[in-house]
């Protein structure tokens, strides 16, 4: 409504005033966001910022709390996901929804397979019409091929082959590329500038400076929440677009003390975790907390996950105190004094319907509670366990309490507190915030920077830039796989740090170049 | 699938309890006293025949990731009511129509349990198997009724030349599932429901409806195999379903090991629901006392399910 006459036939997605809430945060605040015929869109923030929940809700997978979403003038509040499809608008999710047994043409024409006469599925035109889509995208790909042999970035350009067949007028596509290798990539780019030819509006979720500004004709950057700026992309240089995601300094206390870091402890040469990974090598030493950063699909998790054992890897070599150990089991880990923190800590973490006492001893409970081969001391562990609850704060009734139904940072407490207790001196956190309130994040980052000053070694994987420039000595940064990045925290700053997780390279030079424009 | 090559390991794994089946055949023949004898041969066939319509009731259910053990319960039930409406006087066409009402009445009400109110399919189908063999009991006061019509048993005993009438039924039905499976959109969307259910729902597909459709089938299918069990016993003998519960489900997961590595498809329960049969009157030729056979169908649904779970281990560790 606040368009102009002459504007208003060009705008063909819009939202006015979008919030949408859920339990405990509140994802999109009060949210204008238009998108013009033709173009292809940008969607631009950090984790967390709302970009896939504006997404989800303009393709009615969510609906807004508060606000209007109009497309091609049609307010669509009453609509369902079926209708919104019928107006054109197709989401390519994050997640591929592909179904592994049937073949690449079955899977693009689900749901719209072309029949006989008799009602039967007429193979033929199926084929013809999957291989038609496929084309316009690659023509790597045979499709009668079962979905379960394509490797993971065939599957990605299968799926976005999937959604054409709707033939929509709007496609939105949620970091498409962080599944595609290169060859892939380029046919995928390809296909959009012919797609933008022929007049198909492209919203286009990606972390990747150098994708949006190959591609994209204006971007919006969300923060928060809220929209910061919709802009031309050329009229925005990378730093000031870096910036906006960024946003003011956060005023979050990290409690970070100065400790002097001592001998290497964990030492990694030439990993390679079996999925998504090539030569990672560092050292960590103790006393010190190393950041790994990167963005989703970047593989930080998968490097974790290898280095403990609870993914198989494909070879590398770990050493722990200049002593080289095989880890090919998290039992090997445990008793090398590793520890992982997972990111998934409900699934991967903790035994939801056992007490805080039975997590918190399950590592330990045979090395440090038995009474001969299987009668637990009972005083000692609920001894250990009080401690425990006392050093690390965790905020439950008693000790006998589930710990499913304590709130997510408590949760990531007792996860801590089970490795305390059997003793490690490694420790890897993933994204050990993720999902947890600004109280609880503080609790977080104090017993790490105490474990750190006791002389533990500490890698804390991240997605969140500024709790890891706050909390770490030493940062890494991934993409791709890849460790293309050391920055030392003190040395460097948001901007450099986002500017490499995007896939930049040479920041300095970057920025001058830009001094140089003005 | 022409650029696939194809291994001789792959051929075990598609094939493999064909050959098996092939090769069980040919022992028995010569070591199973009567095993190879035309009459050994009708027999296996028409036994074969209610087991396999319930089979192939099961494998729907399965496709989708669910299970439905309620057929031990239905064929009986349907056994029961069908004797005494036949013996008060109705007619084959209205008690047919009743049959088939009871099954997928059943369906529907598993449909209610499992698909809308989420309730876990192998323990809701459980009891409902022992609601259905309760109301039976009730019917039937523990009283076999015998089915004296001649005309009406001739539905299943006659013969067609040398083929016993029941294993056309059994083929049509064959065909009939293999071609909605193979041929058919809702078919296929059978499959993917039981394979990545958003990915359904996703092109717009209304997964609850679907998945109810295939409970209510699948009653269906059993009140068919409980009509035919029925005429072929000729009459309603108690829990007459009970007996056939193991071999249904074995069944199925032998199917598994059979043309499609680690999936249940219907030519593969068609083998399977033959070979069960071969197993046991070559078995029974050797002397294998009847006592022993909970014991044997035991051990071989043990077998089945560990064929099915060892391919389908290997085959689900592709990643998405």
């Amino acid at each position: 409504m606040g368009d102009t006459k002459g504007e208003a036939n060009d705008i063909v997605i819009r939202t006015e005033g979008v919030s949408k809430f859920f339990p405990g945060v509140q994802a999109l605040k009060d949210l204008d966001f238009s998108v013009k015929r033709g173009e292809v869109h940008a969607l631009c923030g950090e984790n967390g910022a709302g970009k896939s929940t504006l997404m989800k809700t303009i393709v009615r997978e969510y609906i807004e709390d508060e606000g209007n979403i109009f497309i091609e003038d049609q307010n669509v509040g009453e609509f369902g996901i079926r209708d919104v499809q019928k107006l054109g608008l197709s989401l390519i999710h994050q997640e591929l929804n592909l179904i592994p047994m049937l073949s690449v043409a079955q899977n693009i024409c689900l749901g719209r397979e072309p029949t006989t006469k008799f009602g039967t599925i007429d193979w033929t035109a199926m084929r013809l019409m999957a291989a038609k889509f496929l084309n316009e995208i690659t023509s790597e790909i045979d499709v009668n091929i079962k979905v379960e042999n394509l490797s993971i970035s065939q599957q990605q350009l299968v799926a976005i082959a999937r959604s054409l067949v709707a033939l929509p007028k709007f496609l939105i596509l949620d970091e498409p590329t962080a599944r595609l290798d290169q060859r892939a990539s380029d046919s995928f780019f390809a296909f959009l500038e012919t797609a933008k030819q022929k007049g198909l509006t492209v919203i286009y979720i990606s972390h990747r400076l150098e994708e949006i500004y190959r591609i994209c004709d204006r971007v919006t950057v969300l923060r928060d929440g809220r929209k910061i700026i919709t802009a031309e992309i050329n009229s925005l240089p990378q730093a000031d677009l870096v910036k906006h995601m960024l946003g003011r300094e956060i005023t979050q206390q990290v409690p970070k003390e100065q400790v002097t870091i001592g001998n290497v402890k964990l030492s990694v040469r030439d990993l390679y975790p079996k999925e998504k990974g090539e030569r990672i090598s560092f050292d960590l030493r103790s006393g010190e907390i190393l950041g790994i950063v990167g963005s989703i699909g970047a593989g930080k998790s998968e490097v974790a996950r290898a280095i403990f054992g609870a993914d198989p890897k494909n070879s590398g070599t770990i050493k722990i105190d200049e002593k080289e150990v095989r880890v090919a089991t998290p039992q090997d880990s445990v008793r090398m004094g590793l520890a992982l923190i997972p990111e998934e800590r409900r699934d991967q973490g903790l035994v939801g319907a056992e007490s805080v006492r039975r997590n918190m001893t399950l590592v330990a409970l045979r090395k440090k509670f038995c009474i001969g081969p299987s009668w637990i001391d009972q005083n000692k562990e609920a001894e250990a366990v009080k401690t425990s609850i006392k050093d690390l704060g965790i905020a439950t009734p008693t000790m006998e309490q589930e710990v499913q139904f304590l709130s997510g940072g408590t949760q990531q407490k007792v996860v801590v507190g089970k490795w305390l207790i059997s003793d490690s001196e490694i420790f890897i956190f993933d994204e050990p915030t993720k999902g947890i309130d600004v109280g609880g994040k503080y609790d977080i980052y104090k017993i790490i920077v105490d474990l750190a000053r006791k002389g533990a070694s500490i890698l804390f994987i991240s997605n969140e830039l500024m709790e890891v420039l706050s909390l770490c000595d030493r940062i890494l940064v991934m993409f791709h796989g890849q460790i293309i990045k050391e920055l030392q925290s003190v040395a460097t700053n948001r901007e450099e740090l986002l500017f490499y997780v995007m896939g930049g390279r040479d920041y300095e030079q970057t920025v001058n170049n830009n001094k140089g424009n003005h | 699938m022409s650029k696939q090559s194809i291994t001789t390991r792959e051929i075990i794994n598609n094939y493999g309890a064909t050959f098996a089946f092939i090769f069980a055949i040919i022992v028995f023949s010569f070591t199973s006293r009567g095993f190879f004898s035309v009459q050994n041969l009708q027999n296996i066939l028409v036994q074969s025949t209610s087991l396999g319509i319930c089979a192939f009731g099961l494998t729907f259910v399965l496709m989708t990731g669910e299970i439905d053990m309620s057929y031990a319960g239905v064929i009986g039930l349907v056994g029961t009511v069908m004797a005494h409406m036949l013996k008060d006087g109705h007619t084959i066409g209205v008690v047919s129509f009743v049959c088939l009402g009871i099954g997928m009445g059943t369906g529907i009400f598993n449909a209610l349990l499992i698909v809308v109110l989420k309730l876990p399919s192998f323990l809701v189908t459980v009891a409902v198997m022992f609601l259905s063999m309760g109301v039976e009991r009730v019917i039937s006061q523990g009283v076999t009724t015998w089915i004296r019509q001649p005309e009406i048993l001739a539905i299943v005993q006659t013969k067609v030349g040398p083929v016993p009438v029941t294993v056309i039924y059994l083929f049509a039905l064959f065909g009939i599932c293999w071609i909605f499976q193979t041929q058919t959109k809702a078919g296929q969307y059978i499959q993917a429901l039981g394979e990545n259910i958003s990915a359904v729902r996703e092109v717009g597909i209304h997964a609850v409806l679907l998945k109810s459709m295939v409970f209510v089938i699948a009653g269906g299918f059993f009140a068919a195999a409980g009509f035919v069990e029925t005429l072929r016993i000729g009459g309603g003998i108690m829990y007459a379903g009970k007996p056939l519960m193991v071999f249904v489900l074995a069944a199925c997961f032998l199917g598994t090991a059979t043309f499609k590595a680690g999936k249940v498809n219907f030519p593969g329960t068609l083998i399977g629901a033959f070979f069960l049969y071969t197993l046991l009157s070559g078995f029974t030729g050797l002397g294998l006392k009847f006592y022993f056979v909970p014991a044997a169908q035991g051990l071989i649904l043990i077998i089945s399910v560990a064929i099915s779970s060892f391919r389908r281990g290997k085959i689900e560790q592709v990643q998405f």
